[in-house]
């Protein structure tokens, strides 16, 4: 007589919450496989941890939110940011879909030049920029993005020294009706520091004044915010030409377009609340258009969305070293990758799936990682299936910041892999090794 | 082992504690579990029971037995052993 199927024995309390209009799912979704690979496939060749970035997510949302512009303004050029995923492979992708890139240092520069980008087709942000990094970058003929007085001097200076005009924008932090005001970047719109500055620059024999730029922030959750912002933009822009008889070439209206993720805190899942990317695209070009600038003499529209690009493409393969019981009864669980490879675990609460079937008994847990560290949470509360230790599981929409602001920490990070349109796999980051890590360190000879 | 006096288990796994007013689900393993335990059998004859009858290996049901257990007593639905019980 063949035995009965085993399940693990499993009490929970009843209790009587909140009322919920949403209720628990139906039914516990699974991430069995990303591209048509199963996910013990990609972990068995590739290891666990490991990150997993699928092309063809990354194309087609590209070509959403590219869409999404050209439908709605005539002149509109995307620049990959660099910081957001500077994976060669990444990059190489966006820029084969016509992306120029957005650096915002020396080394995404370089990074940039050698992955083949024209240097004029570099915008060059950041608060960063020493006089090697302009000197760099005005030789390239970049579009370097002032971000405050001392830098525009330094400009000054530097251009003098080689004798050569350098291409610029100002970056600009303004008031778009949302808290809080990122005033850190840039010069002020409201109290006429960015008219003192752009006037500076037109009076610069080197400099050429090319663009208008800024950021408002990042996961803005209402367009409207960008409508004002491109409003402000398309104000100046035309008030440097009545004063300059000068067209600028562009507007840049920076990045911070949400991604799917849910904030945390948030009520509603960030799938539901996010503006899409006509949402974005109806309030920026909405506002250029219908600004006093001529239709002959409208900007190019720069966008450097970044997050809302890459994040649904990259999700993290893990596998479950251990399940607990806190002194509290309450589930926990060890997987065995940390909030080292997850910087965006610290504000999202991210999405994690099983990979297979498993019990339909749901109970609230909270996630950890493997590190001995009391901050390495990866989900707090989530209502999660009971996982055996060896179960592999999915977290989905980490391709943005994560494989950037990760931490080399008590071991060593992952192999990155990407899944082409064929449905191939590559790796394009090798899993680091004690031999690589050492390479950097020296030994005093005594 | 012993479940506790004011503790009630439904046949469809609901049970209820009048001591402290809480209610709980179990679900078909756990019912058989604690449907064991309330008939005074010790860990190695439950384990015994649950080894002929379903498809697992001891160590699984070590492990999940004394998790469970931990659980029925953070619940209040075991009741304390005596801790004088060397008098």
């Amino acid at each position: 007589m063949s035995k009965l199927k085993y399940e693990k024995p499993v009490i929970s309390k009843i209790t009587a919450g909140v009322p919920n209009k949403f209720g628990l799912p139906a039914k516990q979704r699974i991430i069995s496989e990303i591209d048509g690979i199963p996910v013990p496939d990609l972990m068995e060749e590739y290891g666990s941890p490991v990150f997993v970035l699928s092309e063809k997510t990354i194309r087609d949302t590209y070509a959403e939110a590219k869409q999404a512009f050209e439908t709605r303004y005539p002149k509109v050029q995307f620049a990959w940011s660099y910081k957001t995923n500077y994976l060669d492979a990444v990059c190489n992708v966006f820029h084969d879909e016509g992306s120029w890139a957005e650096v915002v240092s020396g080394f995404e520069f370089e990074k940039a030049l050698s992955n083949g980008v024209n240097g004029s087709n570099i915008i060059f942000n950041g608060p960063e920029k020493s006089e090697e990094d302009l000197t760099l970058a005005i030789n390239n003929n970049a579009c370097i993005h002032i971000d405050h007085f001392d830098e525009l001097y330094l400009l000054i200076e530097t251009t003098r020294k080689l004798n050569k005009k350098a291409r610029v924008a100002i970056r600009i932090n303004l008031d778009a009706g949302i808290y809080p005001i990122w005033d850190r970047f840039g010069f002020n719109y409201e109290n006429g520091e960015a008219w003192n500055a752009i006037n500076r620059i037109m009076l610069a024999d080197n400099l050429e004044m090319i663009g208008l730029h800024t950021h408002i922030g990042t996961y803005i959750m209402v367009a409207s915010a960008y409508a004002i912002a491109a409003s402000k933009l398309s104000n100046l822009y035309m008030a440097i030409h009545r004063k300059f008889d000068h067209w600028l070439k562009y507007i840049d209206l920076g990045g911070g377009f949400a991604s799917k993720n849910t904030l945390k805190g948030a009520y509603m899942p960030g799938s539901e609340t996010c503006p899409s990317f006509d949402e974005y695209a109806e309030a920026i070009s909405n506002a250029i258009i219908s600004s006093e600038i001529p239709h002959e003499n409208l900007p190019v529209l720069f966008m450097e969305t970044g997050r809302a690009l890459i994040d649904d493409a990259g999700y993290l393969l893990t596998t479950v070293l251990a399940n607990k019981r806190s002194t509290a009864g309450r589930r926990t669980m060890v997987i065995d990758a940390g909030v080292n490879l997850l910087f965006t675990s610290f504000w999202y609460n991210l999405g994690v799936f099983p990979s297979k079937e498993v019990s339909t008994h749901v109970e609230e847990s909270t996630i950890y990682g493997p590190l001995c560290m009391n901050i390495d949470v990866i989900r707090d509360a989530i209502n999660f299936p009971s996982a055996k230790t060896g179960d592999q599981l999915v977290i989905e929409r980490v391709g943005a910041y994560n494989m950037t602001q990760w931490m080399q920490f008590i071991t060593f990070r992952p192999n990155v892999v990407m899944i082409d349109l064929e449905g191939k796999a590559h790796i394009i980051r090798r899993k680091e090794n004690l031999d690589s890590l050492q390479s950097f360190e020296v030994k005093p000879n005594k | 082992m012993k479940i506790t006096e004011e503790i009630k288990i439904s046949d469809n796994g609901f049970v209820f504690n009048s001591k402290t007013g809480d209610s709980f689900n179990l679900n078909p393993f756990g019912l058989e579990l604690i449907k064991q335990i309330a008939e005074d059998k010790d860990f190695e004859s439950i384990r015994d029971v649950m080894l002929e009858k379903y498809d697992v290996d001891d160590l699984t049901i070590e492990k999940d037995f004394y998790e469970f257990y931990a659980l029925l007593k953070y619940h209040q639905i075991i009741a304390p052993g005596d801790p004088l019980d060397f008098k």
